[in-house]
């Protein structure tokens, strides 16, 4: 209870002693009142029970209050380890079919195949890939929720750097602009502290989701900033953007929106970045206007 | 002609050991087959495998406690795991407990017959592996795995916890040609997509750590369009 809750609950019983100080003392008269009691007597009597009464059911809404918060408190975590459970366990029983799999189309692949079967089996052996990837994406999910982070001093602007250089390298950009803003003046961007790794994860997915998202002659911008005592890392792409009705959902897992149906991807892409950055005590919010693009915003405490 | 080496494969799923059998007898392995950790104790003493492939999770007796149960007694057996679990920790406990190697699930399984030629190759019979080694030493580099440091000189160097793990792994690995994405599966245990520039930046952080000059290594090999190797000369020490 604040020191004003007090204030108000002694209220009553301060009042009741003034009172009776000033019957008792003849500064104003003290009648007999009812039950043949004066009224020093009854003004204590009744201001101490009122002060009492308050004091006792404040107490008791803020023992409740603190109750129920203590209950979502383990509700959410119940729910949160229940779904670890839960993808532990798929994970485990998606692996040994796979193993399995894979071993029956080695042997199958022994003995040279007929043209069209060799098609078929390497079909199905991208398809076992895909599923591979998927329970893996699935896992580091689940694993970021439990394991604690391997931290280091990460110097972003380097990460950066390296990110856009990787997508460069690996990525038929096809005329689309990609440019990398960092600050110099009047300092360099501040480090972060983090595991590099997973940094670069999520930076890579958000700026991978940008290049498939965008097509011939669009720009797509990389910048990041200090901004207090946090740094801001901007994906920015003048791609199709996200209809307003996707914009909370394309958080969720597997969830996959209308654009996104013909585009591959795992629908885990985004729900991995926002755990990777949570999980190192930041926030990414994404901001999008339909026809214009699409900005990322991740925000991650400086050191 | 020497005989096939003799391999005992050890999983519950029959699905993959029905389908792994064939495969690796056609690798050149003499195989047989246990469904449990107790039908293995019990093949191992018949059978006398030279290597045991053995996943992790089983109803009875699990592979972990096969793998205790057997390096207790002194049968340093090579063993390869097959592992599920995801974490990085767990898998170095592993190879501290006496494993060989660990290879996680699901696996090509032309990467296992490989593994396994490796081990073979690598293992001096009767000897505890490398791997179980607390304390290694090559040239001036002390890698103390119990305590996760590293020494040059006596002097503790400073490396982030994934390039120690990374180096863990290679020097218990050494003279082997390890691709970036066996080093991806076996430390980070995670498929990246970026995965193996990762690699690449650890490696570069060791060797800059360790003072290793990539045109005339001491310790780590860059093999052009391959991976790496470590090629110090390792030594358990105490």
């Amino acid at each position: 209870m604040k020191w004003w809750g007090w204030l108000l609950s002694l209220l009553p019983a301060g009042i009741g002693i003034l009172i009776a100080l000033l019957a008792t003392n003849e500064i104003i008269s003290d009648p007999i009142l009812f039950l043949r009691g004066k009224l020093a007597a009854i003004a204590i009597l009744m201001g101490v029970t009122i002060s009492i009464i308050t004091i006792a059911a404040t107490q008791f809404w803020i023992y409740n209050q603190r109750k129920q918060k203590r209950e979502i408190r383990e509700l959410r975590k119940q729910a949160s380890e229940d779904r670890r459970h839960f993808l532990q366990r798929l994970d485990h029983e998606l692996k040994n079919p796979l193993t399995a799999i894979q071993a029956g189309l080695t042997n199958i692949t022994y003995e040279p195949l007929e043209d069209y079967l060799a098609n078929e089996v390497s079909a199905v052996q991208a398809q076992v890939l895909r599923i591979s990837r998927l329970i893996a994406d699935l896992r580091k999910l689940a694993a970021l929720e439990t394991t604690p982070l391997e931290t280091t001093v990460v110097n972003m602007a380097e990460l950066l750097t390296e990110v856009v250089s990787v997508m460069k390298d690996q990525t038929n950009l096809e005329d689309r602009q990609l440019t990398l803003i960092l600050p110099n003046a009047p300092w360099p961007l501040s480090d972060v502290e983090g595991d590099p790794d997973l940094l670069l994860l999520a930076i890579h997915n958000l700026l991978d989701n940008a290049v498939k998202f965008t097509a011939q002659g669009d720009t797509i911008e990389v910048r990041a900033f200090d901004d207090r005592n946090d740094i801001v890392i901007e994906v920015a792409d003048t791609g199709p953007g996200i209809p307003g009705t996707e914009v909370d959902r394309v958080w969720e897992e597997l969830y996959r929106g209308e654009q996104a149906r013909s585009i591959p991807g795992s629908g885990l892409g985004l729900p991995l970045v926002r755990a990777i950055i949570e999980k190192h005590g930041g926030i990414v919010v994404l901001r999008s206007r339909p026809d214009q693009g699409t900005v990322f915003s991740v925000r991650l405490p400086a050191i | 002609m020497d005989a096939n080496p003799k391999l005992l494969l050890v999983d519950d799923e029959t699905a993959i050991t029905d389908r792994l059998a064939p495969f690796l007898s056609r690798a050149g392995f003499d195989v047989r087959v246990a469904a449990d950790g107790e039908a293995a104790l019990q093949e191992i003493v018949s059978y006398t495998p030279d290597l045991i492939v053995l996943d992790v999770l089983m109803p009875r007796l699990d592979g972990r406690e096969v793998l205790r149960q057997l390096r207790q007694k002194g049968d340093w057996t090579p063993i390869i795991l097959l592992t599920q679990v995801g974490e990085s920790a767990e898998r170095a406990m592993a190879l501290m407990e006496g494993a060989d190697d660990y290879i996680n699930k699901p696996f090509d399984p032309n990467e296992l017959a490989a593994r396994i030629k490796t081990v073979l190759r690598r293992a001096s019979p009767g000897q505890p592996p490398l791997t179980v080694a607390e304390r290694l030493r090559c040239g001036d580099l002390v890698v103390d795995r119990t305590k996760r440091r590293a020494y040059l000189k006596t002097k503790e160097v400073d490396l982030s916890p994934k390039a120690m793990s990374l180096l863990e792994y290679m020097v218990t690995h050494p003279d082997e040609l390890l691709s970036r994405d066996r080093l991806l599966d076996a430390v980070w245990g995670w498929d990246f997509p970026v995965g193996t520039r990762t690699v690449d930046t650890r490696i570069a952080e060791l060797r800059r750590v360790l003072g290793d000059d990539p045109g005339d290594p001491q310790f780590i090999e860059t093999i052009p369009g391959q991976g790496y190797r470590f090629i110090g000369k390792v030594e358990k020490t105490s």
